[in-house]
């Protein structure tokens, strides 16, 4: 899923402060699950936003609403209505349902009430590790599962570099070797003489930005017929 | 400003121990501060930040949990 973090109170409180009626909008995934930006958190900022504006003597109005996905279409356009009664949108999303809420709200300004780090894991209660790097050519199935361009410091893909000691990189001795851990991980696996091969080359062709995905079988007709033209 | 200052207390009480301490308090005549609200939950456990903070928002000048 997609990590992120709420940004501090201070920040969010500067960039609303011109607008009488803000809408705090959460986001029932990714944001929800990692709770930066769910129904709850949703709650929370606007619970903080009101106890503040009272102690300032602000009159502002502050709407709550969450919706399953602000990445995805049909989640928002039942919402463009109720949105419009607003002058600002807060979005508790990660940037890319921040910018699709913006992209179709158009005339009215969204800020984003949190940073997106990463994309990760639940490693433990309130933990969560970064684990991919979206890079677009996985190969993961050479490295035993462990991803060298997220965990190695340098992104390395075919091997440590001389850095490293004890299994922890060079850059942090808190910082476990990513090759150190293929190494290991390989091994458990009866695989190790995967490592003798060498790797396929990377490639990094496919990192364009910003980057598009099509699944022709359901592409609509008319998207289909552009293409072909 | 008429009066003095009184601080309107909203306390959240375990139904087992706290709430229970409050009742038999009730049942021996003892008296407490009537701007103390107590709102019983079934476990303090229960209790949330956002409790806390809808209670400030709603006007409470103190909030306690007891458990």
């Amino acid at each position: 899923m997609i990590v992120a973090e709420r940004k501090p109170f201070a920040e969010i409180k500067e960039k609303i402060k011109d607008y009488k009626k803000l809408l705090v909008l959460g986001c029932g995934t990714c944001v929800s699950v990692c709770q930066a930006g769910g129904e709850k958190e949703v709650e929370l900022l606007a619970t903080e936003l009101r106890m503040v504006n009272k102690m300032d003597d602000r009159e502002v109005e502050i709407g709550e609403l969450t919706i399953q996905r602000q990445c995805d279409r049909e989640y928002i356009e039942p919402i463009i209505e109720k949105a419009k009664e607003y002058d600002a949108v807060l979005s508790m999303a990660c940037g890319a349902g921040v910018q699709f809420v913006a992209e179709i709200l158009e005339e009215i300004p969204i800020i984003p009430a949190v940073n997106t780090r990463f994309i990760g894991v639940t490693a433990d209660e309130g933990l969560w590790l970064e684990k991919c790097r979206a890079c677009g050519n996985c190969l993961l199935a050479d490295y035993g599962g462990i991803c060298p361009m997220t965990m190695c410091a340098k992104s390395l893909v075919n091997g440590p570099c001389g850095g490293y000691k004890d299994g922890k990189c060079e850059t942090s001795r808190e910082r476990d070797c990513a090759w150190v851990k293929i190494y290991e991980r390989l091994s458990k696996q009866g695989k190790l003489d995967r490592m003798r091969e060498g790797f396929s080359l990377k490639d990094y062709s496919v990192q364009s930005h910003p980057a598009r995905q099509v699944n022709e079988a359901y592409t609509k007709p008319e998207l289909a017929a552009a293409k072909e033209k | 400003m008429a009066g003095k200052y009184e601080p309107k207390v909203v306390g959240f009480c375990c139904h087992y121990c706290a709430y229970s301490a409050a009742d038999l308090a009730g049942s021996m005549r003892l008296e407490y501060a009537p701007n103390v609200r107590i709102v019983k939950v079934m476990c303090t456990g229960r209790v949330d930040t956002l409790h806390l903070l809808k209670a400030f928002e709603d006007g409470a000048d103190a909030v306690f949990v007891a458990g």
